[in-house]
């Protein structure tokens, strides 16, 4: 055996553990979601349970789980609209303009991104209060957009840096405007990179947990907190509609994912890796 | 008018941005002046002294220190192993959608899971008795690093897949002539990668470490839904004692207290850190 092929073994045998410790829970978790109620928590862990298609029904009967992923996808879907409308034209002013001051607000918005947001949960719980928004997907979408707006910026930003300024300069030559441009040059050039961002503050706000927790008290569950509410009484945690809900949200994100697989690493490092 | 132009164009995202994050800071600072529940009395700075000499804050502090700076070494170990094995690999990108599935779940379910996991469906005692390492069930609760574990292997499951995307795109970047070259003049595979293709990837894995840091340092979903700090406040993270003083004791001028010191804490290690690896303009 020469030395590659030896490696080559050795490899996969690594790779292959790795990827069974990933998937390994995953599947696990997918019975959860189709087993009935006594089998999730035993005296010993059932490994092949009866799956049964009426245990998603009952799931189903028993919580509002379309209002839930509705209240997710308004939340979600106008948090990013905010992002883009708020982003494209901010990136566009970092990428393609010299002026000063321009890297004080650069950094500004990317700091944005490293407040932690156990630090700021306790105001914007009053300032929500305050508006009357609490318990709104409202208030979800606005600090969902206030948290992925660094990224977005910073995402779309790289990749309009990408762009030759030749293009620009032949079309200000024929007496295009700066929006102009913007609108009918640099927006459709640099698409792959909104997309990008798009999903990706999609996925993020999709996930966010805390500020969540303190604004939706009922009304307004999305499906990140509306699973840790699925408990009753002597039944404890009900493990199998939080899973249900779990995969509920991966199969968008999935989708989401592999339509920008290619542009991910840029995306997660806010442009600074390309690849 | 053209001198105000990209000042325009920028100042919308700048003024939301501020909206949301000036006046919470504000806010904080002002809240940590006044104590009390309803009834808000003036105090100054008592609550702050109250916080410098609270254990419970110093462990929460040093707590979200060392299961970070654990969870962050081993999640960094593993991506950097996997992505050197992975990205000359011809099926490289079906390893990589196997990979990042994980990261693909909402925290909160993946917290749940590993609770069912670790806890409640007691699985992962019942595979330790099948291989003989232990002869009953363990309690994860019970022991201080029993219970980080439970935190540091959740997030690790989770976020690897994180540092591998970006390790794996780093180093596909990479010249591949270099390599063969180096693989012609006879040296080994290892020799290739730690002397050529590791150091020149510094300044991604600098950038993923702040990166991958930061949300580490703000664990939250996993303490709240798994520990609850439990035992004896061995798991508690700071972004957890500011939700639990606040939203739990309702005690909101002391937790605003704690939220300003993360805050300035906050500013200084973006100051520290961020600033040098990302540049807004062209240059």
């Amino acid at each position: 055996m020469s030395e590659t092929s030896k490696f080559s073994l050795g490899r996969t045998l690594l790779l292959g553990i790795w990827g069974l410790f990933c998937l390994a829970p995953i599947i696990f978790f997918a019975t959860i979601a189709l087993r009935p109620r006594n089998e999730i928590i035993a005296p010993r862990p059932i490994y092949f349970p009866t799956i049964s298609i009426e245990t998603w029904a009952k799931i189903w009967a028993e919580w509002p789980i379309m209002t839930y992923f509705m209240n997710s996808v308004i939340a979600v879907s106008g948090s990013v609209l905010i992002c883009l409308v708020l982003g494209i034209p901010a990136a566009y002013s970092l990428a393609r303009y010299r002026y000063k001051g321009r890297e004080d607000i650069g950094f500004y918005i990317l700091s944005t991104k490293m407040m932690a947001p156990a630090a700021v949960a306790i105001p914007i719980f009053f300032l929500f209060r305050a508006l009357g928004l609490l318990d709104t997907v409202w208030a979800l979408m606005l600090v969902y957009a206030a948290m992925n707006l660094s990224i977005v910026v910073w995402i779309i930003r790289s990749y309009m840096i990408d762009i030759p300024h030749e293009i620009e300069d032949a079309a200000r030559t024929d007496g295009a405007s700066d929006l102009r441009i913007l609108w009918s040059i640099i927006i459709p050039m640099c698409m792959p990179g909104i997309i990008t961002a798009g999903v990706i503050a999609a996925i993020f706000a999709m996930n966010e947990y805390l500020f969540t927790l303190i604004i939706a008290t009922k009304q307004a569950y999305p499906l990140s907190v509306a699973l840790a509410n699925f408990s009753g009484g002597s039944d404890g945690i009900i493990y199998n509609a939080i899973a249900l809900v779990a995969f509920l949200a991966f199969f968008p994100a999935l989708l989401l994912v592999i339509l920008i697989q290619n542009h991910l690493s840029r995306g997660l490092t806010m442009g600074a890796v390309k690849g | 008018m053209r001198k105000a132009f990209p000042y325009l164009l920028v100042a919308p995202a700048v003024i939301y941005l501020l909206a949301i994050t000036l006046y919470p800071g504000i806010f904080a600072v002002w809240r940590s002046f006044y104590a009390g529940r309803f009834q808000l009395n003036f105090v100054g700075f008592e609550q702050y002294i109250d916080l410098f000499h609270d254990e419970a804050f110093w462990h929460s502090l040093s707590n979200t220190l060392i299961i970070g700076g654990i969870t962050l070494t081993i999640e960094f170990v593993i991506a950097l192993g996997l992505a050197a094995l992975v990205y000359r690999d011809p099926l490289v990108k079906g390893w990589r959608i196997l990979f990042l599935l994980p990261m693909l779940f909402m925290p909160s379910a993946v917290a749940f899971l590993w609770k069912l996991l670790f806890n409640d469906g007691r699985v992962i005692s019942d595979l330790f008795m099948r291989i003989g390492l232990v002869d009953s069930n363990i309690d994860f609760m019970g022991s201080t690093w029993a219970a980080r574990s439970v935190l540091i292997v959740t997030d690790v499951w989770q976020w690897t897949p994180f540092l591998f995307i970006i390790f794996v795109a780093a180093l596909q970047g990479q010249d591949k002539e270099i390599e063969e070259a180096a693989r012609l003049d006879g040296a080994r595979w290892r020799q290739v990668f730690f002397s050529i293709s590791l150091p020149m990837m510094r300044p991604v894995i600098a950038i993923a470490l702040v990166l991958r840091g930061i949300d580490i340092l703000t664990m939250f979903a996993s303490p709240h839904i798994i520990t609850q700090g439990a035992p004896a406040g061995d798991t508690e993270t700071v972004s957890y004692f500011i939700y639990r003083t606040g939203f739990k004791s309702f005690e909101f001028g002391y937790a605003s207290a704690a939220s300003v010191i993360v805050l300035i804490l906050t500013i200084v290690l973006a100051q520290l850190f961020v600033r040098r690896f990302f540049k807004s303009g062209r240059d």
